[in-house]
């Protein structure tokens, strides 16, 4: 049988294709870039969270890349600056998923962002780790895809009330939030749950934090009688000026509420440093100095580990070691799942059962997508920061 | 009504609406030398605190040489101002092509702000040192700097040669130009002058309204309100449409809270424009045709 030359071409280009497909591109599959987005809102006046959130991702980048990588596939972070507005975060949503096909999202940091985009990630498959708080984010039914890494407002929620109530034993409270989704959210969720467990609220309200004054409402809250205030905020400009407004009226009443109460940039903006005492912001056993002044086990050992290379000036410990355990567990899904399929990793997260994570032992089932346990969040001295981390809140044994 | 409620309507409001009316003053000074509004007041404004507190806190220098800088170079982004986004669009007026360009460098200005200081607020330092609670320095330096500000202004323009040349311009250019009077300097100069007076505005109301980036948008849109309440054009007007806007805007705080003010703020801005669509106190010339 004679093979003319135009056949064997033919035949060879058909060989060749055929091997391309079976061998060659698998290959270039597994060596591909693990990419991970990450949708922060790094500019604007609510970006606290995300800038910490964003130096955990990196150094976690950093390790995993160092240690080489998640079966020697290296990741990528793929970064948008949201800027705490929901539409840019939904328009970053969408360039992840169609143009730059990352594999797994982490964020939106910001919930009013988050409702935007949930959904759209939901569509799309698309594996999703967040720290946002809104209760309604998770649903294991119509966003299959989405965890929770941080605890709930419910869980922040539970803390400060119980704070309050039990602990500072007032009864009468006053719940300020700011205009953003989530202030506006946390405030009704906040004011519901202090009535069902019988506390008089006798003063509830959303103020612009961009607002230079903070009197009216503080002596508004004064005039009500309140023994509390109950504040849920990201943003640390609206925080010191409550707390100077509050010295100035020669009031002395407790805060009780949001993280950023504790940020270091607060600590700039306050006109002295007594305005910050009596001021209490939720915190995490992971990230809490005990009466000894030492931090956890696990958390010192990651420390000393990190060194200089982990820059904790300015921000809040939990933000920063959040961020580490979402690129880990994004890479122990690479790695347990053998691939970077949504299917494979949204499997991996559902089987979770007490991952020791730095920030907190993760829980995830296919019907519970809040993944961090309650009894872990406490309330800390928002004006005791060291290596954002704060001390635990008097009254906890 | 406490005392202690009044007092502070009195103190916030009067220090906030200085700070607005200097806005608006200079909106103003750029408006009469260029028949442009310019949407750059407002970062002027920003940019006097941002940079008095880099200047002086940041960098370490001594109060007068931070403040000096400080007006030195908002004069200087006044004056990139007229080059980069006004100058271009004189010549097609009628097409309000200055709104895009003016609001596109305003935003720039933001974002770079925001980029290169930083997305929180930050402090201000104290400027004397002087006075505390309702009487703290924070509440009357605005005021005082208004007051400095409307003074000047009277000084030039009826006691100088140059303050009445900038009135010839804004009233008719074109007559301004057949006289022989050097309009595009006078422009340039009333845009370093619109300049200056926003970073004061903003160096006085630093320790109150803080040094931050978003501070632009925000004294943007409330500086634009006495302009429109005082009649374009017209300095006397903004100054009480910006003071009675700071008041009534720390007024409706007390009685409706802060989400409220806003919009009470705006209710009553809308009416008085229903009322009165060239402003309350009209524009500052009658145009005879």
């Amino acid at each position: 049988m004679t093979i003319s030359r135009r056949a064997f071409n033919i035949g060879a280009v058909n060989v060749l294709g055929l091997a391309s497909q079976t061998i060659v591109w698998p290959a270039l599959a597994q060596s591909e870039q693990i990419r991970i987005g990450w949708l922060g809102a790094l500019t604007g006046p609510n970006s606290a969270p995300s800038d910490g959130f964003n130096r955990g991702l990196r150094y976690g980048v950093d390790a995993v890349n160092a240690a080489g990588g998640a079966n020697g596939r290296r990741i990528e972070l793929i970064t948008r600056d949201t800027q705490g507005d929901p539409t840019k975060a939904v328009n970053a949503t969408q360039e992840m998923i169609s143009a730059l096909k990352v594999h797994a999202i982490f964020g939106p940091a910001n919930s009013g962002e988050s409702l935007a985009t949930t959904p759209l990630m939901a569509r799309a498959k698309m594996p999703n780790l967040h720290p946002c708080v809104v209760n309604s984010l998770i649903d294991p039914t119509k966003y299959p895809n989405a965890f929770r890494m941080g605890p709930s407002n419910r869980q922040w929620d539970d803390a400060v009330r119980n704070y309050c109530l039990k602990i500072l034993k007032v009864k009468k409270v006053a719940v300020i939030g700011d205009t953003t989704g989530y202030g506006v959210t946390a405030v009704g969720d906040s004011v519901a749950a202090f009535k069902t467990d019988g506390a008089d609220v006798v003063y509830s309200a959303q103020i612009d934090a961009t607002q230079p004054d903070m009197t009216p409402d503080v002596l508004r809250m004064k005039s009500a009688g309140a023994e509390a205030i109950v504040a849920w905020s990201t943003s640390t400009g609206m925080a010191a000026r409550l707390f100077n407004a509050r010295a100035a009226s020669g009031w002395d009443v407790p805060f009780v509420g949001h993280p950023s109460l504790g940020s270091g940039e607060v600590g700039r903006l306050i006109e002295k440093a007594a305005n910050w005492e009596k001021v209490y912001a939720i915190n995490y056993k992971s990230c809490s100095f005990d009466a000894e002044g030492k931090l956890p086990e696990r958390t010192q050992a990651f420390l000393d580990k990190a060194g200089s290379k982990l820059d904790l000036k300015g921000t809040l410990l939990w933000w920063v070691l959040c961020g580490v355990d979402a690129v880990d567990l994004f890479a122990k899904a690479v790695i347990e799942s053998g691939g970077v399929s949504s299917e494979g990793v949204i499997k991996f997260l559902n089987a979770q059962s007490k991952y020791p994570g730095l920030f907190g032992d993760y829980s995830w089932s296919p019907t519970q997508h809040n993944g961090y346990p309650t009894d872990e969040v406490v309330m800390g001295m928002a004006n005791s920061s060291r290596n954002g981390a704060l001390k635990l809140a008097p009254g906890y044994a | 009504m406490e005392y202690a409620s009044v007092f502070s309507i009195l103190a916030t409001g009067l220090a906030m609406g200085a700070i607005y009316a200097l806005v608006g003053v200079t909106y103003n000074t750029m408006y009469s030398t260029s028949r442009v509004m310019s949407f750059t007041a407002g970062q002027l404004g920003m940019l006097g605190g941002v940079l008095g507190s880099a200047f002086v806190l940041r960098l370490g220098l001594p109060l007068v040489v931070g403040f000096a800088l400080t007006l030195a170079c908002c004069a200087t982004i006044g004056v990139v101002t007229e080059i980069v986004a006004v100058r271009p669009v004189l010549k097609s007026l009628d097409q309000h092509l200055y709104v895009l360009s003016t609001l596109a460098l305003s935003l720039m200005i933001q974002q770079v702000t925001a980029i290169e200081w930083s997305t929180e607020p930050q402090p201000f330092p104290r400027v004397f040192g002087i006075g505390s609670g309702v009487w703290d320095e924070k509440f009357w330096l605005p005021i005082a700097a208004c007051a400095l500000v409307t003074l000047f202004l009277e000084w030039l323009q009826k006691r100088t040669l140059v303050g009445r040349a900038f009135l010839a311009v804004a009233e008719d250019n074109f007559a301004a130009q057949v006289l022989g009077l050097p309009e595009r300097n006078l422009r340039i100069a009333g845009y370093a002058l619109a300049g200056a007076i926003g970073g004061l505005a903003g160096f006085a109301g630093g320790e109150l309204m803080l040094a931050f980036f978003a501070n632009g948008g925000f004294l943007n849109f409330y500086g634009f309100v006495p302009v429109a309440l005082g009649g374009l054009g017209n300095n006397r007007g903004s100054i009480v449409g910006g003071l009675a806007l700071g008041l009534f805007q720390q007024a409706a705080n007390f009685w409706v809270g802060g989400v409220f003010a806003s919009v009470a703020v705006f209710v009553v801005f809308i009416v008085v424009l229903l009322v009165a669509p060239q402003g309350l106190f009209g524009p500052t010339t009658a145009r005879r045709v």
